[in-house]
């Protein structure tokens, strides 16, 4: 029962070049987000020429959204180690009602000078960040649960330092001014933000420290197993980014000068979005020029859109987050299995 | 014998890539044929254009039983009586065999749907029964051993006889069970080619190929090189047809100095599955691990290197170094590949170049900054002389096969010129080519004065690499084989085998 069946044994050489799809080929997938920031500018451009198309909208477009950008650079660092923090919206009110309340005049007697205050109220959050850490790293407890906890946890601290109250902080004019003002024709805050970025940029893309917060995201346990420190990275992350939440607090602060209980929460889902959906940009991966792109994208929608909708628009928000977020990752998803489907037909090749 | 299923000039194109070309195959009423070649010759294409997964390129031709038959989809395969077991089994761990049976097939259910749990319960038996297995069909899978799981899994693919079911393909059945269960699995492939069903399978393991197969088909390079009645061929002759040229196996010739120092000991280690273990390796000297799963032969590797807790002494050229902290150890001149590639090993999300170079990444620092240009130099170096074969550094290690990721894996450790190497299971899942070059890798770390550590469960590997083999039981050493000499007959490798057959006995001299 032998069939011999020899055949000549030359190597087969790949037939063609990679076809690429088409909307791969527009970059549809790794810049969606610049495409329909695109759409928006025409858009709401042509619908609303006055009002969307100035200087003026533009600019506070930019001013209004650097505390969601410091917050999302906050929420970015730790996740890209696979680890959630979603304490940072109430750590960011925490450090607003500190810095407001620390440099009051009227209800209290500290009266302090609103440096030291933004100071104390930074280096409280990043205490917030190492209490974190440690319920994560030591007490082994999800990331996810760990951080909802402690934001609770904060939100009632800062329910009890500011009475559930508004609180209007005593700022002195510098401080003012470095909240407030423009420079070159740009919010000044904007600035902040920008440099932050870059640092954040810095540290994932171009140190060891990145790669091994990558490292950390991407498997865990065979990042320890090559030596890098895993429980440290997660903890550091954690650490950064209530730091991160408190800076953010600390420049809300100087741009609106007062404390009211809706600080925080408002700020965690679009910096949230900008992550998630920014994850998908650019790389495949979550990194900071893919969040700022996703962040502005998602900011001059909702603007173009508050000015369609007029004087009712206060529910614009909330609906074009949560539906825009959907749709990002269920792009990003598609994409995901895609890819999937062409790695199991290249490894059974 | 008939031939049941014929196939000329079959081709396979994915986009970029011919995977499989101008095959021709044939499949003979109840025999058993293994299918063999190297990763990405072609044969896990093959069999699953066989079972109707993928779409062959058009201009083949296929006969079932003398008439033409349609390929490409996965009912006109059903129909023509082909089943398919797939590598993962395809199980739900957490139910029951008659579960799992019953989910491919429809409960028989009685009044108001009522699942008729008695009948269900007997078939499922009877079904494993027919296969050699006397099984409790009600425990959850996951509590089965490996060779039951995948017992479960072909009465689940063979349950529906209403068709008259003639070829059952199963990819790499064998690849994560131990020697016994492999037995246990063969003795059900027997049972079914009495039933006149003929059986296709996948192996690496070249040994169970003669065993149990009547014919194998060797593919490489996407082309059926040959089909081979088994008792046409021996060992270096299928070896020769898999590789496409002679392979001599290196014989090692290491001249090592008994009077230096030992550069790794190990002194009253203790820990999971290990009782007071002892042993010292000096530079350039190779040590095999040898033992049953269980025995301590498993987690000696990963004792040793931190990844879990350890009690007793361990210490390099003097230097102690930490229980359970892989870092600490790293950076006191260890490096070891783990056995579980996949979730102790790779980062698949990160390319190539930063799976090669996470181990010791400041090496390509320029003050603060990490010098990318610097660093995919050195690991573009890496994938050369290991020769990996990859589109590049940049790509996800994903995308490489198993035998190319293990590469990476030795070019992370090597890179780090270690004092001590620990691999575990190195050659696990990967083809015979790369095999060897992993081995000729192992050498030349030893020729550079690294003290070596090597478990493995294949006793021909450890035969080829290593001066001495400890042959570990019940979490202690009870024999030590050594390459020049020492008690018993035979080779090497037959001498590790016999100590490991032989371990219980060994305990009870002492």
């Amino acid at each position: 029962m032998s069939g011999n069946t020899e055949t000549a044994t030359t190597a087969a050489r790949p037939a063609g070049a990679p076809q690429k799809s088409l909307l791969a080929k527009l970059g549809l997938d790794r810049f969606s987000a610049l495409y329909l920031w695109g759409a928006f500018m025409v858009i709401f451009g042509i619908w609303k020429t006055d009002t969307f198309l100035s200087v003026a909208s533009a600019k506070l477009i930019m001013g209004e959204n650097v505390a969601v950008g410091i917050l999302a650079l906050a929420f970015l660092i730790p996740f890209c180690a696979s680890t959630f923090d979603l304490s940072i919206g109430a750590v960011m009110s925490l450090s607003v009602v500190i810095t407001c309340f620390l440099s009051d005049e009227k209800s209290r007697s500290f009266n302090m000078p609103v440096g030291y205050a933004a100071l104390i109220a930074v280096l409280a959050c990043m205490c917030v960040g190492v209490i974190s850490g440690f319920v994560v790293v030591k007490l082994k407890v999800n990331s996810f649960i760990a951080t909802l906890g402690i934001g609770q946890v904060v939100s009632a601290i800062v329910l009890k330092l500011s009475f559930n109250r508004q609180i209007t902080g005593t700022f002195s004019s510098t401080f003012e001014r470095f909240g407030r003002g423009d420079l070159l024709g740009i919010p000044v805050v904007f600035y902040y933000l920008a440099v932050l970025g870059l640092i954040c940029w810095f540290v994932l893309e171009h140190t060891p420290v990145g790669r091994f917060i990558y490292a950390t995201g991407g498997n865990p346990e065979a990042a320890r197993l090559a030596g890098v420190r895993t429980n440290r990275i997660v903890w550091g992350s954690l650490i950064a980014s209530s730091t991160m939440a408190g800076i953010a607090g600390v420049v809300l602060s100087a741009k609106v000068g007062l404390f009211t209980s809706a600080t925080g929460p408002n700020y965690l889902f679009p910096a949230i979005a900008a992550v998630f959906f920014g994850a998908s940009q650019l790389k495949g991966r979550p990194n900071v020029g893919g969040t700022f792109i996703a962040l502005f994208a998602l900011a001059f929608g909702i603007k173009g859109l508050q000015l369609v909708v007029g004087t009712d628009s206060y529910w614009v928000n909330p609906m074009f987050q949560g539906t825009t977020l959907i749709i990002a990752v269920a792009l990003a998803s598609q994409r995901g299995v895609a890819k999937i489907r062409k790695r199991k037909a290249a490894a059974a090749a | 014998m008939s031939k049941i299923l014929q196939i000329w000039s079959l081709s396979k194109t994915f986009p970029g890539q011919l995977a499989l070309n101008d095959a021709t195959f044939d499949v003979e009423e109840g025999e058993v044929h293994a299918l063999v070649g190297q990763n990405g010759s072609g044969k896990s294409t093959l069999i699953k254009v066989l079972a109707g997964f993928h779409d062959p390129d058009p201009g083949h031709h296929v006969t079932m039983r003398d008439e033409l038959f349609a390929m490409g989809s996965t009912q006109a395969a059903h129909e023509a009586g082909i089943r398919f077991v797939h590598q993962d089994l395809g199980l739900v761990e957490a139910v029951s065999a008659v579960e799992n049976l019953a989910l491919g097939f429809g409960y028989r259910t009685g009044f108001g749907r009522r699942i008729k749990w008695r009948e269900e319960t007997a078939r499922a038996k009877q079904a494993l029964l027919d296969l050699g297995f006397d099984i409790n069909v009600r425990v959850p899978v996951a509590m089965l051993s490996g060779a039951e799981r995948t017992g479960v899994a072909i009465a689940r693919a063979l349950q529906d006889s209403e068709h008259n079911i003639s070829i059952l393909i199963l990819d790499e059945p064998t690849a994560s069970l131990p020697g016994a269960d492999v037995d246990r699995l063969f003795e059900a492939v027997r049972r079914l080619k009495a039933r006149g069903i003929s059986v296709v399978f996948v192996s690496h393991h070249l040994e169970e190929v003669f065993e149990i197969a009547d014919r194998v088909t060797v593919l490489r390079d996407a082309r059926v090189v040959a089909t081979r009645s088994t008792s046409e061929l021996d060992m270096s002759s299928l070896i020769e047809l898999i590789v496409g040229h002679k392979v001599t196996a290196a014989s090692v010739d290491r001249t090592i100095d008994a009077s230096s120092a030992p550069r790794l000991a190990v002194s009253g280690l203790t820990g999971l599955g290990l009782n007071d273990v002892s042993f010292e390796v000096r530079p350039g000297e190779v040590l095999g691990v040898a033992g049953l799963t269980g025995s301590g032969r498993d987690t000696l590797i990963p004792s040793l290197s931190g990844a879990i807790d350890r009690f007793g002494d361990v210490t390099i050229d003097g230097v102690s170094l930490p229980s359970g902290d892989p870092g600490v150890s790293i950076a006191s001149g260890l490096a070891f590949v783990p056995a579980d590639r996949l979730r102790n090993g790779i980062i698949s999300m990160m390319s190539v170049r930063s799976n090669t170079t996470i181990a010791d990444v400041k090496r390509n620092k320029t003050g603060l900054r990490l010098n990318h240009k610097k660093e995919k130099a050195e690991a573009n170096e890496w994938i050369r002389s290991l020769s990996v074969v990859t589109t590049g550094s940049e790509a996800p290690v994903s995308t490489l096969s198993g035998g190319n990721q293990q590469k990476v894996m030795m070019s992370r450790s090597f890179r780090l010129n270690p004092k001590v190497l620990l691999l575990d299971e190195p050659t696990q899942g990967v083809d015979i080519g790369a095999k060897e070059e992993i081995h000729t890798f192992v050498d030349s770390a030893a020729a550079s004065g690294s003290a070596v550590v090597v478990a493995s469960t294949d006793s021909a590997e450890l035969a080829r690499l290593c001066d001495r083999v400890i042959v570990m039981h019940k979490g202690a050493i009870v024999d030590t084989v050594l390459r020049n000499g020492g008690s018993g007959a035979g080779s090497m490798a037959e001498r590790i085998d016999q100590v490991l057959l032989a371990g219980s006995s060994l305990v009870a001299h002492k």
